[in-house]
């Protein structure tokens, strides 16, 4: 590190880089200078006054301009006068700082009996109870009682819908504006503001529909008192009771690392999920987490989860026992001509590995990815993807990124927070490519617009100044970050093609900043391709036709295979389950554990939080018993077997298993940890912050663009919007206003 | 709407800012918006944020923060008593009593003919000619409850 800083705290060294605050310095060395409206992902604002400690520099001899120095050649401190914020100073050389004075802790003392004038101490009935901050440090640095008046305590409104997924309790604010300065400075919604002044500021909206967010649930999370508190969560359980499991979401490229924290449902009888919380994971989602991923939980427990496999008689689809069930499936593959499996992105390496091994060993076995389309890129997301020692937090100046045919909020919220910082606070250049705007043109310092399903001809004619070799080539690291919306297959790898181009032509491959990041629908959309192109599949999308299909977490797809026999394993009663032969009731990704891996290849591991519902069972389960039926001799006990054996048999896995992928690495800034902390909610990461494998760029010779369409007919990526009308938003009450 | 009916003042004070800093013309764009609806509704703010390019939100916010941009309907004067310590030693409190007295409202309110609200405020930076308040944008220093009287029959005139 360059441009150390050396400084002492309590009179113990320490060395920071420059530009460090005293408050960030001082937990470094383990001293947790407490505070409220400071947060490490946040602007210092000073507001709260919490973290005041007695700061003191070097004395300088105005003559000589010399530091002073003592009879036994000490350096003189020449302390300031009055007590300063650490969390808005940065450190100087020679500084040195004390927190244990009683000074410090009177004024300690002194900023608590202040905020709490008019808080209301409802602790008992507060959400925020029992992980409060406010409570916390009360605790520890608080006076103990008031010399406030009680009758002077001011009384506020207490359930303020800011939006429906948000409530402000106005007793609970102490006006630290770490939610405003979120929206502000992370989100780019301004849409909380304080309002009037002195004892009557307030937090307020004025957007419609109010606190219009896809980031949110996030100043909830931040708060360090339980003034927001989530629609979804407040009044549910108190956060002690909760049990917790690492678990990672699903929705998206970006694999956010989540806590699906869970309780025992008193009304039910069921044991649930609460709250997803972000589980911090540095290279992956920080601290944060979209309102889709925290929000779109229930489906989990929905009334209408498949419970028990069913059979088609006479027609219908009736009940049976797995027995029956298995026995059905196994003797149709046994003498099938030609078997498919289709598997959605949704589901997880272990269960798309078996299946995918399970109908290769038909002669004419074919398995795909579903939704199809982003097949037809996918190994080239892969091979010239960004490098192992990607970090969104290293791009800044000095770097472009290009947004080619993807709305990055809608598509991967989170990656939208990472790559606006690295444009907007880093410096780095962006050019945005579109049919139609996006939020992310705001930043852009380069627009380029073509029509509708036009980008892969876009790319390939455009004379653009900004995006020629030359430019590209100055460039410290070129990220192209793009999406198939509206393009057909040709088109969508046309386009991955093109930029392939781009980057080999300006020699920006094998850098760990620079390639591809595809804005995929799901969260294991590589990861299933990657299992299944190593196979017989199908890039194409087009109707199989054969004798047996197999269709797991397909949802609705347009893509299904003509089969005389279809199984469909599915959480619920979708349209292709309905008209199946066989319908096999799955686990959710919450009642078992398994692997996905992200958009930029990071494969990570998620875990069981809740029990199976009736009698589902995993994927793999039932592709495994089926084998068995047909004479495998496979004895996978567990997902972490098959991960082994996946390991084994796809290159790119080789070298991970479960063990690695469980690692973890102490997180800086260190939000919410027990011992050292700047308040925040659950966010350590103790399940693993995954594996980037390997990109391969070798193994494709220089592209050769493919013929192109040139009308817009035969379109075939759907536009995406976040809350889109699906399978499993819409059996989330909270978010029913917000579906497009 | 104010983009029509002021469209040339508007241009005016856009004129004074730079073109990519539009959010700071949001306070006289918020007079004009005072001036044509008598306080700034939340339409209005809604129309000023859309001319400067900002969230709605944003703009409330500036309203909150000044005393002078209101929220509500207020009367044709707003007589704004300054009652802070240094005025309350020479007889602010007594004699904002008084003033609600003689216009029958208390503070905060307006008379029921619509004419006149009486505010009490914060540090109006006058305290040495306390009693002292601000009626619309004019000061109006050392009252007695004579002055008063007389400063009253001239705003009910008007």
């Amino acid at each position: 590190m360059a441009d150390l800083v050396n400084l002492t705290i309590d009179g113990k060294a320490v060395a920071v880089p420059k530009g460090t605050l005293i408050v960030d310095a001082a937990k470094t060395i383990q001293n947790d200078i407490p505070v409220f409206c400071y947060h490490p992902k946040l602007k210092p604002v000073g507001m709260c006054r919490m973290c005041l400690v007695e700061i003191g520099t070097p004395k300088m001899d105005p003559a000589t301009r010399q530091v002073v120095k003592d009879d036994k050649g000490v350096v003189v401190i020449a302390w300031q006068p009055k007590l300063n914020t650490a969390c808005t100073t940065p450190v100087s050389e020679g500084m040195a700082v004390r927190t244990q004075t009683t000074v410090v802790s009177d004024a300690r003392e002194d900023v608590l009996e202040f905020l709490l004038t008019s808080h209301p101490l409802d602790c008992p009935i507060c959400d925020k109870g029992g992980e409060c901050p406010l409570q916390n440090l009360t605790l520890e640095h608080g006076p103990g009682n008031s010399r406030f008046e009680y009758e002077n305590k001011q009384h506020n409104a207490k359930h303020v819908p800011l939006g429906d997924l948000i409530y402000l309790d106005r007793e609970r604010c102490i006006q630290c504006s770490r939610c405003i300065r979120f929206q502000d400075d992370i989100a780019d919604d301004h849409v909380l503001q304080f309002h009037e002044r002195g004892r009557h500021m307030e937090i307020i909206t004025l957007s419609e529909p109010g606190f219009d967010s896809y980031f949110s649930g996030n100043t909830s999370d931040i708060c360090p008192v339980g003034a927001l508190t989530t629609a979804d969560f407040r009044f549910k359980a108190r956060p002690w009771e909760l049990g917790s499991s690492p678990s990672v979401c699903n929705h998206c490229a970006v694999g956010c690392n989540t806590t699906l924290n869970t309780r025992l449902d008193t009304k039910t009888g069921i044991n649930e999920i609460k709250r997803v919380m972000p589980r911090q994971n540095e290279q992956v989602n920080e601290i944060w987490l979209c309102d889709k991923g925290r929000f779109v939980h229930h489906y989990t427990r929905a009334g209408d989860r498949l419970q028990k496999p069913l059979i088609r008689q006479n027609g219908q689809l009736v009940e049976t026992t797995w027995e029956r069930a298995l026995d059905l499936v196994s003797s149709k593959l046994l003498g099938a001509s030609s078997v498919a499996a289709v598997i959605g992105d949704r589901i997880a390496n272990e269960d798309a590995h078996l299946l995918t091994k399970l109908v290769n060993s038909n002669a004419k076995g074919e398995t795909r990815l579903s939704p199809a389309l982003p097949a037809s890129y996918a190994d080239l997301a892969r091979d010239y993807g960004v490098g192992v020692g990607f970090d969104m937090k290293q791009l800044g100046k000095g770097d472009v990124i290009v947004v080619v045919n993807g709305d990055v909020e809608e598509q991967a919220p989170v990656w939208f927070l990472r790559l606006r910082q690295a444009v907007v606070d880093r410096g780095a250049k962006l050019i945005v490519s579109n049919h139609r705007g996006t939020k992310l043109h705001r930043y852009a310092a380069h627009i380029a617009r073509y029509e509708q399903g036009m980008a892969a001809q876009w790319a390939a004619q455009t004379d653009d100044a900004a995006l020629s070799t030359e430019e590209l080539t100055k460039a410290r690291n070129v990220l192209f970050v793009f999406g198939d919306e509206k393009l057909d297959a040709v088109s969508a790898r046309g386009l991955a093609q093109i930029l392939v181009g781009k980057l080999v032509a300006a020699g920006q491959i094998g850098k760990p900043n620079s390639g591809l990041l595809p804005l995929y629908p799901h969260g294991n959309t590589q990861g299933v391709f990657d299992i299944v192109a190593g196979t017989r599949h199908s890039g194409n999308p087009g109707v199989l036709s054969v004798d047996v299909a197999w269709l797991v977490g397909v949802g609705d797809t347009s893509d299904a295979p003509k089969a005389r026999f279809s199984v469909v394993s599915e959480l619920f009663m979708t349209a292709l389950a309905s008209v199946a032969d066989v319908v096999l009731p799955a686990l959710s990704f919450a009642e078992r554990e398994g692997t996905y891996t992200s958009g930029d290849r990071r494969v990570q591991r998620f875990y069981r939080a809740l029990p199976a519902v009736g009698q589902a069972k995993p994927d793999w389960w039932a592709v495994q018993e089926v084998a068995r039926r047909m004479g495998f001799v496979w004895n996978f006990a567990s997902p972490a077997q098959i991960f082994t054996d996946l390991a084994a048999n796809v290159s790119y896995y080789s070298g991970l298993g479960y063990e690695v992928l469980a690692k973890t690495e102490s997180q800086w800034p260190p939000v919410g940890r027990d011992d050292l902390y700047y308040g925040g909610t659950g966010y350590e990461n103790d399940g693993g912050i995954g594996v980037r494998y390997a990109s391969n760029p070798s193994v494709i010779s220089a592209p050769t663009l493919p013929k192109m369409i040139t009308s817009m007919s035969d379109l075939k990526g759907p536009a995406r919007k976040l809350y889109q009308t699906g399978e499993l938003i819409k059996r989330s009450d909270v978010m029913q206003t917000h579906i497009e | 709407m104010l983009k029509d009916k002021y469209k040339d003042r508007i241009a005016a004070i856009f004129a004074k800012y730079p073109p990519e800093r539009k959010r700071s013309a949001v306070m006289p764009l918020l007079d004009i918006a005072q001036e044509e609806y008598g306080y700034c509704t939340e339409e209005a703010m809604r129309e000023v944020a859309e001319l400067c390019g900002i969230d709605p939100t944003e703009v409330k916010s500036v309203v909150g923060f000044y005393t002078m941009y209101y929220e509500k309907k207020v009367g044709k004067y707003v007589i704004d008593v300054c009652d802070d310590l240094p005025c309350v030693l020479r007889g602010a409190d007594k004699f904002v009593n008084y003033c609600e007295q003689k216009l029958g409202i208390k503070a905060g309110e307006t008379t029921p003919d619509g004419k006149i609200t009486l505010n009490v405020v914060m540090c109006l930076a006058a305290c040495d000619r306390a009693p002292m308040c601000q009626v619309n944008t004019a000061y109006h220093y050392d009252l007695t409850p004579d002055k008063f009287d007389k400063l009253v029959i001239e705003l009910k005139k008007g």
